[in-house]
């Protein structure tokens, strides 16, 4: 498109070179997918056990959690806006859930549909501040993050909830059950452990990923984001469609936090601190832009596990674990500056 | 007498305190190209956004194709046959040609419930529209918006008004940062989509653009219409310009 129309202006670079360039602009997963490949492969060089069944299922189960909260945001940062607030609503939603199974008769079904609606709720609040009352994203959800996170803190009194008799229910079984493949005995020794959030995870990628790119809901999201004004000229309900998605990703960050607790048998008031800025970075590095328009379910599955199995890759073949951040931080930066040499090219000739 | 497209009458609008439209009555009939003149702060902008709907308007009446309607928001609007084409918020950068064309309007197949768009039958038209147009270089409709040049992006935009069957097309600032031969492009649009049916109201700046597809053109000043009866054959630029500075009067 670009060239034909410049009629190849003096010094242009070779047609060949040109057209990786476009078709790295035109996927922006493909920076990603080739920085997880590096990866696996350093880490694995370095340290064999890396790509051991046993680690891999470790490190899925944990990139679980932090996923799911950001398959949402990446629907909403396509949408335009971002949510500061799921760190706070992983903690809380699951705390508003033992809370009324320790201290109620509600039973656990019950209590869980109760705090999911809690955590739609919370997120129908940003979305009324947002939308209604016109105020930036950013300031209404870290207004949010702190209302959400006293709160937890308040009906807790700081305590952790007691989580313990999860164990013999159907609830907790189809949340993180976890089955074996080819393994045996209890540990599942020599053999792959699935975790049900692991399915839960998929599952949801694939319906966020259909809805932004084949259904008419997703071509609104893209609109939304891309150019708010033309988008509600033509008759689409911006409003609606930001309100549906910050409730949406306050669910996913409730979802995630029950599932969590359940893990890990404990509802602390306090966990999902400073989640809401990794899950943006991971966002951020899938390819989906920060400031709307364009989003990718795929570079985001790819940002998750490209943060997560740093976190344990990194450990692994001995760099201290204080260093991490180290390395988060480069790869932000590295991804942000290649995404936005990226953005530039494809915005050229406007 | 033919019955006109679009009729205004007595249009008053206030913002507040400031009165921007002052009676204002408008007159649009078929298949005519109405150039809609005035400068900085005379209420062209607000007569269209009454119009389009994007603005409520504090009295008057709006009669399309001689029946009586109520604007209460862009979607009245689209659905009474009135498109408007903003400067900058008629396509979104990112999306593709089709699916900036079928944009709130998308076709869908499939049940309901999967909300499934019909991404083939979109590019198809979507491809079939833009050689209609004249968009004889060969784009392919899955281009997005972002890597075509001003000329291509108003071509779309109006190539959409077109294909949606509107009574009337409302066009704002169309030929703002164009180049010549672009500028001459959109002009050809705006003639092709007057000769297919549609009537079409031309705000620009620049009269010259203005003299050389208009029908007909209409001048504000100061919320009033100044003039309404001006064509390109019976009057000059420097009448035109006069009118609109207000100078006639001082004549």
């Amino acid at each position: 498109m670009t060239a034909e129309k410049t009629d190849a202006p003096a010094g242009a670079p070779p047609q060949q070179k040109r057209d990786f360039l476009r078709r790295l602009s035109a996927t922006p997963e493909l920076g990603p997918a080739i920085l997880l490949v590096v990866m696996l492969v350093v880490f694995t060089a370095i340290n064999p056990a890396f790509m051991s069944l046993n680690n891999i299922s470790n490190a899925l189960t944990f990139t679980v959690e932090l996923g799911l909260i950001a398959l949402g945001m990446t629907l909403l940062m396509t949408s335009g806006e971002f949510d500061l607030s799921v760190g706070s609503v992983f903690g809380f939603t699951a705390v508003v859930m033992w809370t009324l199974i320790n201290s109620t008769a509600l039973g656990m079904p019950l209590s869980f549909l109760i705090a999911m609606a809690v955590a739609m709720g919370i997120g129908a609040v940003n979305g009324i501040f947002v939308t209604r009352l016109k105020i930036p994203s950013f300031l209404v959800t870290l207004g949010m993050l702190l209302v959400v996170r006293g709160s937890a803190l308040w009906l807790t009194s700081g305590f952790p909830q007691r989580t313990w008799d999860a164990g013999d229910q159907w609830l907790a079984e189809v949340l993180v059950g976890s089955f074996c493949i080819g393994g045996d005995g209890d540990f599942c020794t020599g053999g792959l452990r699935i975790y049900m959030s692991l399915i839960w995870f998929v599952l949801i990628a694939l319906a966020c990923h259909y809805t932004l790119t084949r259904s008419r809901f997703g071509n609104w999201i893209q609109a939304t984001g891309g150019n708010p004004a033309a988008a509600k000229n033509r008759g689409v309900p911006t409003r609606t469609v930001k309100m549906v998605l910050f409730m949406l990703t306050s669910a996913l960050a409730g979802l995630a936090g029950i599932i969590s607790s359940i893990r890990v048998s404990a509802a602390n008031p306090n966990s999902g601190t400073t989640y809401e800025l990794e899950v943006i970075a991971m966002v951020v590095i899938g390819g989906t832009a920060l400031m709307g328009g364009r989003g990718t379910i795929i570079g985001t599955v790819l940002g998750v596990l490209i943060l997560r199995l740093m976190r344990n890759g990194i450990v692994l073949i001995g760099v201290p674990g204080l260093a991490y951040n180290i390395f988060i931080g480069a790869i932000i930066l590295g991804m942000m500056a290649l995404h936005s040499a990226l953005e530039r090219r494809h915005n050229e000739g406007t | 007498m033919t019955t006109p497209i679009v009729e205004m009458r007595n249009i008053e609008k206030f913002y507040g305190r400031i009165h921007a439209l002052r009676g204002v009555n408008l007159k649009v009939n078929p298949g005519e190209i109405v150039g809609l003149l005035g400068d900085n702060g005379a209420g062209k902008s607000t007569l269209i956004k009454v119009l389009s709907g994007a603005v409520p308007y504090t009295s008057g009446q709006i009669f399309i194709k001689g029946r009586e309607v109520q604007l209460n928001s862009t979607n009245d609007a689209i659905a009474n046959g009135v498109e408007t084409i903003y400067q900058d918020s008629a396509l979104v950068p990112q999306l593709s040609i089709a699916r900036n064309l079928f944009l709130g309007r998308e076709l869908r197949k499939g049940p309901r419930w999967m909300d499934r768009m019909d991404t083939a039958e979109m590019n198809r038209v979507a491809s079939e529209l833009l050689r209609r147009v004249g968009i004889t270089k060969n784009i392919p409709p899955t281009t997005p918006i972002s890597g075509l040049s001003g000329g291509e992006r108003q071509a779309v935009a109006i190539a959409r008004a077109m294909y949606f069957d509107s009574d009337i097309i409302i066009l704002d600032e169309p030929t703002n940062n164009l180049g010549v031969a672009e500028t001459q492009g959109v002009l050809n649009f705006v003639r092709d989509a007057r000769d297919k049916g549609h009537a079409c109201i031309f705000i620009a700046h620049n009269i010259h653009h203005v003299f050389q597809v208009c029908d007909r053109m209409v001048v504000m000043r100061m919320g009033t219409v100044a003039a309404d009866d001006l064509t390109p054959k019976t009057s000059t630029i420097q009448d035109v310009e006069n009118v609109i500075t207000g100078e006639h009067l001082a004549a």
